[in-house]
């Protein structure tokens, strides 16, 4: 074969391949078309061991068209194999699925309302510097009354019916005041504590549960006035509500507080305008207050001349009632999940 | 207490009358809470004073009259129709209710035809205005009224005033009667104390009787005081002052009995002193002694009950013979009767821890033992038995005999009490002067002296025996200054806070919820037979729970020793609820009883509360679509094992079976144990309990003793591999009842340094693998950290393994 010849060949066959590739639609064909060509006993291989044959003169001529030939099968493949590797992507975007199916449960827990509001509380209190303090719920008579100036047969033991276990002495406690006490006895001011806990009294009704939840606060310190207790109320029920309420103390008696004051909140449905919530006052009440009774400090043998002290005790259900209008105080305690997973 | 308006503004001297709300929030702001305002007259509108100017018998019926009345003094007359036998003569006053009145019924009054003649409303009989049940004949006003024509019969009836319910302090013994509250109105509102009329120069009736008052203890009775009344009419009330007796006790919630008892009670509600009469007639000594009582001793209450006295009962005695509980209740013997005519009046001081005792001992809480307990003035007897002569000689015509016979052996002196001017302002935090103090505590009627520009020397009035000491002026000073003038600030920080340990419970919570779990919060106790339902052997602790020694119910008897009772009940109340998927937990504290019972000494081993975390799971998993699959045993392992570590880090937790836990299925129970201790269990729940708590359906559940377990530390970070690591998988043929743990504990026995990790990726059971045989599929994870292994290398460790497995479990490869 000539030179001449076996150009005009190898140029057929790159006519040939290029005429071969399009129609083909998937990447098997193409490859096998390609070893048809170029494989090694592929046609393109075959004219070339003409090549050999040919005077040394007319080599590189017919080895430059070889070349030209090779590389244009290769593009073509290449090509070929690419568009059709987008073809696959581009069918695949034709794909669609119901997007308004309902999600996959992930099975999110609750944490219970008013572990919620504790936190919360406690985090509020925390910024301000007060430390978690815990006693017992089961408590003696000297920490839950005595102690803190409620000796036995005095009228006041009347506002808390309680719980006893043994005699008179052992009873589960009806404030968390006594944790106060805990800490005073084992603690030199300044004390700066925020209680929270479980406490029992016996009275059951829409609004009082025979256990409930007290977040109590205690401040001791030199200097300590009414004023930094109104403060830290004001903080706390504005932080707590978000939004800025503020915080009417009246005067009332609770014995281990002197002055005493009922803890009024601005009432934040109507903020003080007067509503239902507030029985239109203005003013829902949330706790009890006051300053230390010196009496207090020296069952606890802290000298009143130098420290003096305020308290505070709150119902967390009721601070959740206000905020997430909980209307039945027992919702809290039976465990239907119809009233848990709201919150 | 409940109060009058009317009553209370009859004590007051203020230059501007307050309104009702006006009064109510003055009161609420000084501390006396008014909690409830009723408007005494809202039963009824429309209804009036008129005038009968003439009545005629109805013209078609025997029963019923024709009365034409008048609203207007020469006005015209109106004819009413009326049915009432009692209707009275020309000149004398009724209520009318005219068209358009409304009654207590609901009644709406309309013109209408009675036996032909239109008859325009009616006139009212005590029923009909729910003043009472008497329905005999209309309510005929006194010949003596004063009611304008036209008036609303509210005024008529004394029914134009409200009722104030004040929710008195405990220790306010002052305010249980108009005249304290009065006098806390009066401060606040800067006005003068009026007392009520207590002239006796009308009614002296003679020499004074031959009586003597011996106190045995001035201690427990300061004063006692006596005063004989003779002639006295015992009768219902009728004239105009015993009628307004009777109406203000109606108000204030109390019966009107006689206008003896009635003066006796109505001093009581307006001065704050209880009263008691003994019929005179019944005496035989002429000594009133008040000592205690001999132990045993007995004596019948005038309710009639026979009591028992113990030594520590305070008595009123005539000679040797007791007549009265003091304080408490009087004797059946010398009980007042509508026979009576001699009076002897007592207006005493007992101290309040005796006739607490008392009353309480005996369930006996009168109006007037309330008021003992909480500080009666001996400063106040002298009065009240001079307003209640007064008021007695006045209704029931009688005439006291000689004066008073007050033994008061050491009356009570004035205190005074220091107060410092700068401790006030430090207190208070109120930047208060001597000259506004001072003030303040006048109005409250103490006495005040300055003997320096920074010293108060106050003087309270006797009503106030609570106040002592300089913190309870300054609290007075603040009341009447007003609460509002405190300013606010926040207390600045002088010491770091405490460090405090990360809490256990908390960190339970948050990952428990995180894990998908729902938090409850159930109560503290429970019932017998709730805390029996786990059927714990009585060697169990659990088994022996604290009981209440007052519960309020059944349900509410023991203190729980589980948190798992209450929660597997309320699976079965969202069961009956529509909602058997659950997945519940708690966190809190289960209480046990320490050794040697609950007496013990020091007090804070009173009793264990170790913090439990329990969680229950019944139904299905939640699911996308349909029906989920069911919980098994591993989902509450799952939950233990995420409570575990979120407190003690990524430790080691073992599992175990175990048949020993009474609440759970014998052959689906684990314990879980840590360092060799167990802290805690899980599985199925036990199908006697399920029932015992009326759970539907398979349930399972964990408990864990948080208390048992380590805090973790910070996290510690491990090196991140960088060389790739390999897997190799064994599958093993091997006993059914070899657990997953031993091959695990295996394969961590063989201590290859090159694994890095291994997990069961097959648990197989079929018959066709041989009786009692199962298959496992295990992948081990091969890694060194500072180079790539060869696979050689990778081989030849897996080889040991898995020669190890063959031979130690032993086990088939398969």
């Amino acid at each position: 074969m000539s030179a001449h010849d076996l150009i005009a060949n190898l140029e057929r066959l790159g006519h040939e391949f290029l005429a071969a590739i399009p129609p083909l639609a998937d990447e098997q064909a193409i490859r096998a078309t390609h070893a048809q060509f170029v494989g090694k006993k592929g046609k393109v291989s075959e004219l070339m061991k003409e090549l050999g044959r040919l005077p040394a003169t007319d080599r590189p001529l017919v080895g430059a068209v070889v070349n030209k030939v090779k590389q244009t099968i290769e593009d073509e493949t290449a090509r070929r194999l690419g568009e059709l590797t987008d073809a696959v992507a581009r069918a695949d975007l034709l794909r669609s699925v119901d997007v308004t199916l309902p999600a996959r449960p992930l099975g999110a827990g609750h944490l219970h309302l008013l572990t919620q509001v504790r936190l919360e509380a406690v985090q509020i209190f925390s910024e301000l510097g007060f430390v978690v303090a815990e006693g017992p719920q089961i408590e003696t008579d000297w920490h839950t009354f005595e102690a803190l100036a409620i000796p036995k047969e005095h009228p006041a033991r009347d506002m808390q019916d309680t719980f006893y276990i043994t005699g008179e002495e052992i009873l589960l406690r009806t404030h968390t005041s006594p944790v106060q006490v805990r800490t005073m006895l084992t603690q030199a001011p300044p004390i700066r504590i925020v209680a929270p806990g479980l406490v029992y009294r016996r009275d059951d009704d829409a609004t009082h549960s025979p256990m409930f939840t007290q977040i109590e606060g205690l401040v001791v310190d030199e200097g300590i006035s009414f004023a930094d207790l109104k403060g830290v109320l004001i903080h706390f029920v504005s932080r707590f509500f978000q939004r800025d309420l503020t915080v009417r103390l009246r005067p009332s008696y609770f014995p281990f507080v002197e002055p005493g004051a009922e803890v009024d909140m601005q009432c934040s449905f109507c903020m003080g305008s007067g509503c239902r919530v507030c029985k239109g006052t203005g003013w829902v009440e949330i706790g009890g207050s006051g300053m230390v009774d010196p009496e207090v400090f020296a069952h606890v043998k802290i000298d009143p001349e130098k420290y003096t002290g305020f308290a505070f005790g709150m119902g967390l259900e009721r601070m959740a009632m206000l905020r997430h209008g909980v209307n039945d105080i027992k919702f809290y305690y039976t465990g239907d999940v119809r009233f848990l997973e709201q919150f | 207490m409940k109060i009058l308006w009317s009553w209370l503004l009859e004590l007051c001297d203020l230059d501007h009358q307050p309104t009702v709300e006006e009064g109510a929030r003055a009161l609420t702001r000084g501390g006396l809470e008014i909690e409830g305002m009723t408007n005494l007259g809202a039963g009824f509108t429309g209804v009036v004073v008129a005038e009968v100017v003439g009545k005629k018998p109805h013209p078609q019926a025997d029963k019923l009259s024709l009365v034409d009345v008048i609203v207007e003094r020469g006005g015209a007359a109106t004819q009413v129709v009326c049915g009432a036998p009692n209707v009275p003569a020309p000149g004398r006053k009724v209520l009318w209710a005219r068209v358009g009145a409304t009654l207590p019924n609901g009644m709406t009054l309309a013109p209408k035809p009675v036996k032909g003649v239109v008859s325009p409303g009616m006139l009212c009989a005590e029923d009909e205005l729910g003043l009472g049940t008497n329905h005999a004949g209309i309510i005929i006003l006194d010949e003596d009224d004063r009611t304008p024509l036209g008036a609303s019969a509210q005024r008529a009836l004394g029914l134009d005033d409200w009722m104030l319910e004040v929710n008195a302090p405990a220790n306010r013994g002052d305010v249980l009667g108009h005249l304290g509250i009065a006098r806390e109105l009066v401060a606040m509102l800067r006005g003068k104390l009026v007392l009520p009329d207590v002239d006796l120069a009308a009614f002296q009736g003679g020499p004074a009787p031959d009586l003597r008052v011996a106190i045995a203890d001035p201690e427990v009775s300061p004063r006692y005081t006596a005063r004989v009344i003779d002639g006295v009419r015992v009768a219902s009330s009728s004239s105009a002052l015993a009628r307004r007796i009777a109406q203000r006790l109606r108000g204030v919630g109390v019966r009107p009995i006689s206008n003896l008892v009635d003066v006796t009670n109505y001093v009581m509600f307006e001065l704050g002193q209880p009263l008691h009469a003994f019929d005179a007639h019944t005496l035989t000594s002429t000594t009133v002694g008040i000592s205690h009582a001999a132990d045993g001793e007995s004596f019948t209450t005038l309710d009639g009950v026979m009591r028992t006295l113990v030594p520590g009962d305070l008595v009123i005695r005539d000679g040797d013979l007791p007549i009265a509980l003091a304080g408490v209740m009087g004797g059946l013997h010398s009980e007042v009767t509508e026979k009576t005519t001699r009076v002897l009046l007592e207006s005493a001081s007992f101290a309040p821890l005796s006739i607490r005792r008392t009353a309480r001992r005996l369930g006996l809480h009168s109006e007037a033992s309330h008021r003992f307990e909480r500080g009666v003035d001996p400063e106040l007897a002298a009065l009240a038995s001079a307003r209640a002569a007064h008021l007695l000689c006045t209704v029931g015509g009688g005439k006291v005999l000689g004066d008073v016979i007050d033994a008061y052996p050491s009356p009570r002196g004035a205190v005074t009490i220091p107060v410092r001017m700068p401790r006030v302002r430090m207190l208070t935090g109120v930047a208060l002067d001597s000259a506004t103090c001072r003030d303040a505590l006048e109005r409250l009627g103490c006495s005040v002296a300055s003997p320096s520009p920074e010293l108060l020397e106050v003087t309270p009035p006797s009503s106030r025996g609570d106040v002592t000491r300089e913190v309870d002026v300054i609290e007075e000073i603040l009341r009447i200054v007003g609460y509002e003038q405190v300013a606010s600030k926040v207390p600045v920080l002088r010491q770091a806070p405490g460090v405090r340990p990360a809490d256990r419970a908390e960190l339970a919570r948050a990952a428990l919820c995180a894990a998908g779990a729902t938090e409850a919060i159930t109560y503290g106790f429970h019932s017998v037979e709730r805390n029996a339902s786990l059927g714990l052997s009585p060697n169990d602790r659990r088994s022996q729970p604290i009981a209440l020694r007052n519960p309020m119910s059944a349900d509410q008897a023991v203190m729980r020793t589980s948190l798992l009772p209450n929660l597997l009940a309320a699976v079965a109340r969202n069961q009956s609820h529509g909602r058997p998927d659950v997945s519940l937990f708690e966190v809190g504290s289960v209480f046990l009883r320490r050794g040697g019972g609950l007496t013990e000494r020091p007090p804070a081993e009173l009793a264990d509360e170790p913090t439990w975390a329990s969680g229950v799971l019944a139904g299905r998993r939640p699911a996308q679509l349909g029906h989920g699959t069911p919980w098994d045993a591993f989902d509450a392992k799952a939950l233990a094992l995420v409570a575990i570590r979120a407190v003690s880090g990524e430790i080691v937790v073992r599992s175990q079976a175990t048949k020993s836990i009474c609440y759970f299925h014998p052959g689906v129970a684990g314990e879980l144990v840590v360092e060799g201790a167990v802290v805690g269990w899980f599985g199925e729940v036990h199908p006697d309990v399920r029932k015992r708590l009326g759970v539907d359906g398979a349930a399972f559940a964990f408990d864990l003793d948080l208390t048992k377990l380590v805090l973790a530390g910070p996290p510690q970070m491990k090196p991140i591999p960088n060389h790739p690591g390999s897997t190799r998988d064994v599958s093993l043929l091997l006993a059914e009842q070899i657990p997953s743990a031993r091959v695990e504990q295996v394969i961590e026995q063989t201590a290859e340094p090159l694994v890095a990790g291994f997990r069961l990726l097959e648990d197989y059971r079929d018959a066709r693998l041989g009786a009692g045989m199962k298959s496992m599929l295990w992948s081990i994870s091969y890694r060194a950290s500072e180079r790539t292994l060869t696979d050689a290398e990778v081989d030849k460790a897996h080889e040991a393994i898995v020669g190890r497995l063959v031979e130690n479990l032993p086990a088939q490869r398969r």
